[in-house]
């Protein structure tokens, strides 16, 4: 017999709750509850197979556990049935004979098997919390593995929330229900073909009377999941609109105390209050008659054997020991029956989970797209691209027929308005994206020759959102070549411009960033990734350059930090600043996914196109990209590619 | 009474009627050993069949009452637990939204949306299991080793000296269960935040080519986590076959003691079987106790937190409420402000004077942290000043009706804040009663109303998770429409044009312009300062020059400086 016990993760129900009584908003604590729809597995059979993979590996503990479950099911049988032998042979005065087994040696035996069954139940569930622990770690480990393996249009594609739901989520859902789920489904169906035998061979008819109350529960149980169904679904949505609601209001808390406004807040978060104390108070109501058919059917069914069974034993039809084991027996069948509706749904769920878990194993990998690719030494950084373009869908190209070469050394300006494919050039020179049509060359050699790994390692970026990680100052700057001395990580952040905010701070190089990044401003995250990529002294380098939100001072300081760190290699710089574009080696102007012009700024200017209104419309002291939104277009049309870059193409917010 | 719990207040009556239920079922099961023990003793034993036929009739009649004991303990148990959260939080929102902006800062305002949302459901959740189950489960213990004793005293107290170890035992495991969980928590987190960081960071590692590294750091955290919750769950699952034993030794003893006195005669055989089934369901009762306390210590933790919501900040917001008097006018003074942010130690403000009489147009200019924003927070009143007086129409904003006050305030934020719901109610968001010419009006004006033409809807298209996502710029003219519909007398926007392209820019501000209203213009570009009547240039916190545009290029390096770096560039190369 296998028990719910103490868990704080998977909440066990008392006595008879079944699932639909325990919704899952209530365990979900801070979730936004009914988002996520109760999801059932596509391919279960197919899941389960692969789940068993895993699981196989320890195939030896877990047959012993499965044996041990059998076990453990057979001595709670025994355990009744031996105190009803007791009540009949050795207490019963008016029994004819007296058992030739002493009475010691009788309940020797008991207490023999009462040990067992704590020994068995003990060992088989701490048996299968460790296979069960281990197989979450390897799909876990498994799993974050191939995450690095998949290419980039993976995560162009996906949201980072969903992914981060299958890495944690779903196989939190997995490590619960293999913790006690599936061992507890296996020694129910034991437990209940068991004592339904065991009952039959000791009195059909009391059987039969016992399982009389069957029906009712299954009607009763019925009728009622059937109303809370829809309610818990209303009960979910009103509590999700209610969040919602608390979530945008308590964010936007400085807009409505300083437009007054708190006393229509408060209604309209009323009605949503009532809303919600409306659904879930029949949502609660109707699953709170579960526990209470239930246990009121086990009082039924205890009258049941006590009354009736008392008739029977009066005729001598049956023994008095026979009563005392269905009343246990009767408890020990409606429980289980319980408990496979409460585990089949969490097994489901678990699967469903394990579904999606494995969705993404099958995803591939890059490596599989790198085929025969071979890794290359230090470059001089020669960068041609020749008729590329590159579309994720056929016929919506984001980028297409771009053509130029890169000289070493040469700093490379891209410039154009948002959407206009800055960031996709960028995601294939880095192999993050392939061309599909074009190729692009390093020294001559074709891109898709070249190892990822190997190509990547001779570039650096150095983004507008620059993103470090939680740890101390210098390991961030040491994730540019690990194997960097103290004085090395000091000489980069000097050389960044870093180094005097650094030992200002307390802590200096010690002081550790948190995860969100509080602690130093945007302006100075910056610096330590130019710091960062200085340290991984890269043959090329990508530039993301910051725009307005930084104070001219820090400003300064970047650009002095970004001009060290560009010299003599080959980079390409996303320019947002006039100054960057003038000094640029070459000027490339995108627009709608074209190279619209490129050129030194003297010679594009002489051109009068696109960047001479570029420049002429800057020069009246705007930013560039404000400008190079408005240049050539109108305002419309500008704000509608805007809405297009956020829909489908790559963002340069997702270029973290 | 407790601050959090006195919510349960006006629904005692609920909550005593469902208590009473859930004792009338519990009466029922526990009369139900005592009654086999009859049947057995004077009716099978006795060959009685009329008093097996009474007591079979009491017990089936007992299930029915608790069955409709049952019902209507769930009826009300549901109607107190969904009361008190609904008064809970009917509570904890007007005690936020009455909370002064200095309060509110206080908590992260992801803590208060748990607080509100999850902590309350925990506790609500917590009292309708404790109306239906919890309280019942010691007292099925306590129950049935009185009854047990009831039935016969010797053998009852077998049962009842295998209760306190047990107890100990529960106890002691609780208290470490409860710490092995916590640490499993922490390293749970940490997986999670491994993960996190991985995910944001994905391109980055790609590109410094640190898979291995982070794959290692992954496997370490997760091999924590798997070491923890094998440890956690490895006691937990001692519990039950710990209790199981000890019980079941009483058992024995219980049979052993029983054969001998039903010998002596001072026992019968039903007796004994009786005080057996008390024991049996003192197991099922004692397996729910460690359960029980880990969630009424969750329960205790969630009122806790909400708890300190319901306390703190009562005196600042009085405080805030303290002015009566009316707005007389839209000119504004800045006497010898000094303020500090609460949680820094350095001055975010320090002395700034000025004058902006009504109708005239200021720009704010600075670097980040120079203190910009916090002037115009002043100026709301969503902080107050250390020092000196802010004034707006000649009275200290301290002295006026906070409601007053705002409402004459049209407030562009930074971030562009909107709402779930349509562009209509989004601009209409600070005056409900706006008409569709006043709000056409205003979305002209902030240069939106041809692109709200052009959206699937028009002023009926839903803005965020469900429906359209604004651009950068379209959200910021839209939280400019929403202040400019309510006609106010004091303008402020605080840099709150900077993703729009230029004419757009320039067409605002035209506008902006024909407006009588005292506006402020938080901005950092030159651009949009030159044609303002007063410019204010803050650098840490101080007001370093203050004039017209000709003015601060003759008179302040620092504005000749940021000119250049802007424009002067390009016009000393021309």
């Amino acid at each position: 017999m296998r028990e719910r016990w103490l868990d704080p993760f998977r909440v066990p129900q008392p006595e008879t709750d079944s699932a639909a009584s325990m919704p899952e908003a209530a365990q979900g604590g801070g979730h936004r509850g009914g988002t996520r729809p109760k999801a059932r597995a596509k391919n279960m059979s197919g899941t389960l197979r692969r789940l068993w993979g895993y699981l196989a590996e320890r195939k030896l503990k877990l047959t012993a556990v499965l044996a041990l479950v059998a076990l453990s099911s057979g001595l709670a049988l025994l355990g009744p049935y031996l105190v009803g032998q007791a009540v009949d042979l050795y207490l019963d005065e008016g029994a004819a004979n007296a058992p030739d087994f002493p009475w010691g040696w009788f309940l020797l035996l008991l207490g023999g098997v009462y040990v067992l069954t704590s020994a068995v139940s003990w060992t088989h569930n701490v048996w299968m919390i460790s296979i069960a622990q281990e197989t979450v770690y390897r799909l876990r480990t498994d799993l974050f593995a191939h995450l690095h393996r998949l290419p980039i249009t993976f995560y162009g594609r996906r949201q980072q929330g969903e992914i981060m739901s299958r890495l944690t989520n779903d196989i939190e859902n997995v490590s619960g229900t293999l913790n006690s789920s599936a061992i507890q489904i296996f020694s129910s169906v034991l437990t209940l073909v068991g004592t339904v035998s065991v009952m039959l061979w000791l009195s059909p008819l009391l059987t039969l009377l016992t399982f009389t109350v069957v029906p009712l529960m299954f009607i009763g149980i019925r009728w009622i999941t059937r109303r809370t169904g829809p309610l818990f679904k209303v009960r979910q949505r009103s509590l999700g609109e209610l969040n919602g609601y608390i979530e945008e209001t308590l964010s936007g808390q400085r807009i409505i105390k300083a437009f007054s406004q708190e006393e229509r807040v408060q209604g309209e978060f009323r009605a949503r209050n009532e809303g919600i104390r409306a659904a879930g108070f029949w949502a609660q109501t109707i699953s709170g008659f579960i526990p209470k058919v239930m246990n009121s059917l086990n009082n039924l069914s205890f009258a049941i054997v006590a009354g009736i069974g008392g008739i029977l034993a009066t005729r001598d039809v049956i023994t008095v020991g026979t009563i005392i084991v269905f009343a246990e027996y009767s408890r020990q069948f409606t429980r289980p029956l319980n408990d496979l509706a409460n585990q089949w749904n969490t097994l489901l769920s678990a699967i469903a989970g394990a579904e999606r878990v494995f969705e993404i194993m099958d995803e591939d990998t890059e490596e599989k797209e790198d085929g025969a690719a071979q890794p290359i030494e230090r470059v001089l950084g020669e960068v041609r691209f020749e008729h590329v373009g590159f579309a994720y869908d056929e016929g919506k190209p984001i980028l297409s027929g771009v053509s130029f070469t890169a000289r070493p050394g040469e700093m490379i300006a891209l410039v154009g308005p948002t959407g206009a494919g800055k960031t996709t050039l960028i995601n294939l020179l880095s192999r993050f994206y392939e061309p599909t049509e074009g190729r692009i060359t390093l020294d001559g050699r074709d891109l898709a020759s070249i190892r990822r790994d190997s190509l990547r390692s001779q570039m650096a970026f150095v983004l507008q959102d620059s993103f470090l990680f939680e740890g101390t100052i210098r390991e961030n700057i040491r994730y540019g070549r690990l194997d960097a001395t103290d004085a090395e990580v000091e000489e980069a952040a000097k050389l960044a411009n870093a180094h005097s905010f650094i030992v200002r701070l307390k802590g200096g190089y010690n002081k550790r960033l948190s995860a969100d990044g509080s602690g130093i401003s945007s302006g100075q995250r910056q610096l330590l990734a130019i710091a960062r990529a200085i340290l991984a002294d890269p043959s090329m380098l990508v530039l993301d350059e910051a725009t307005s939100s930084i104070d001219t001072v820090t400003e300064i300081k970047i650009q002095e930090g970004l001009q060290r760190l560009m010299q003599g290699r080959t980079s390409f710089v996303i320019a947002h600043r006039l100054g960057t574009i003038r000094e640029a080696d070459r000027i490339l102007v995108l627009k709608d996914g074209r190279l619209l012009e490129h050129g030194s700024h003297d010679e594009l200017l002489a051109q009068d196109g696109f960047y001479a209104e570029l420049y002429r419309s800057t020069q009246r002291g705007e930013s560039v990209d404000s400008a190079s939104e408005s240049a050539g277009s109108r305002v419309s049309e500008a704000a509608e590619a805007d809405v297009q870059a956020a829909g489908s193409g790559p963002k340069r917010s997702s270029f973290k | 009474m407790d601050k959090v719990l006195s919510s349960l207040g006006k629904y005692r009556l609920s909550a005593g009627v469902a208590l009473f239920m859930m004792l009338l079922e519990l009466a029922v099961e526990l009369s139900q050993p005592f009654i086999i023990s009859r049947i057995i003793d004077a009716g099978i034993r006795a060959g009685d069949t009329g008093v097996v036929w009474m007591w079979g009739g009491v017990l089936a009649g007992g299930a029915l009452l608790a069955f409709a004991a049952g019902i209507i303990g769930s009826y009300y148990a549901a109607y107190a637990a969904q009361g008190f959260g609904y008064d809970l939080r009917e509570r904890l929102y007007a005690k936020v939204q009455g909370f002064a902006f200095e309060t509110f800062s206080r908590f992260a305002s992801s803590s208060l949306i748990t607080r509100l949302t999850g902590d309350v459901s925990q506790v609500q959740e917590t009292i309708f299991m404790a109306l239906r189950f919890m309280t019942r489960i010691p007292l099925v213990v306590a129950g049935s080793v009185i009854m047990a004793m009831v039935v016969n005293l010797k053998l009852g107290l077998m049962l009842a000296a295998s209760v306190p170890p047990l107890l100990l035992f529960v106890w002691w495991m609780i208290r470490r269960a409860g710490r092995l969980f916590q640490l499993v928590q922490q390293r749970l987190d940490r997986v999670n935040g491994v993960i996190q960081e991985n995910l944001t960071g994905i391109r980055l590692i790609r590109v410094f080519v640190r898979m291995d590294q982070e794959n290692r750091r992954f496997r370490e955290a997760s091999g924590e986590l798997m070491r923890g919750t094998v440890g956690a769950l490895r006691l937990t699952e001692t519990t039950l076959p710990f209790i199981m034993l000890l019980v079941n030794a009483a058992i024995l003893a219980i049979l052993w003691f029983g054969r001998l006195d039903i010998a002596s005669g001072t026992a019968t055989e039903g007796e004994t079987v009786a005080v057996v089934n008390y024991a049996l369901r003192t197991i099922g009762a004692m397996s729910m106790l460690a359960w029980i306390a880990a969630m009424f210590s969750r329960a205790g933790a969630s009122a806790g937190r909400i708890r300190e919501v319901l306390r703190s900040g009562d005196a600042a917001s009085s405080a805030e409420r303290a002015g009566v008097e009316r707005l007389a006018g839209a000119d504004v003074e800045f006497k010898d402000v000094s303020f500090t942010y609460p949680d820094s130690d350095r001055a975010t403000l320090e002395d700034i004077s000025f004058r902006a009489p009504a109708g005239s147009r200021i720009a704010i200019l600075g670097a980040t942290g120079s203190g910009k924003s916090a002037l115009a927070q002043l100026l709301l009143r969503l902080y107050d000043a250390d020092a000196g007086e802010v004034r707006v129409g000649g009275t200290d904003v301290r002295r006026l009706d906070v409601r007053s006050l705002r409402g004459s305030i049209g407030y562009v934020p930074q971030e562009a804040v909107l709402f779930s719901g349509t562009v209509r109610e989004n601009i209409a968001w600070g005056r409900p009663e706006a008409t569709d010419a006043q709000i056409a009006e205003a979305a002209r004006a902030a240069q939106l109303h041809e692109t709200i033409l052009n959206l699937p809807q028009g002023y009926e298209t839903r803005l965020g998770q469900r429906g359209v996502n604004l651009s950068g710029g379209q959200k910021q003219r839209l939280s400019i429409a929403r202040a400019l519909v309510r006609e106010p007398q004091l303008l402020v926007l605080d840099d709150s044009t900077s993703a729009l392209d230029v004419k757009t820019e320039a067409a605002l501000l035209g506008e902006l312009e024909a407006l009588r209203c005292t506006t402020f213009l938080i901005t950092q570009k030159i651009a949009s300062t030159a044609s303002a009547d007063l410019i204010l240039l803050l650098d840490e916190g101080r007001l370093i020059a203050s004039g017209t545009h000709a003015e601060l290029l003759r008179g302040s390096g620092l504005y000749r400086r940021i000119v250049e770096s802007q424009a002067g560039k390009e016009a000393r190369h021309a």
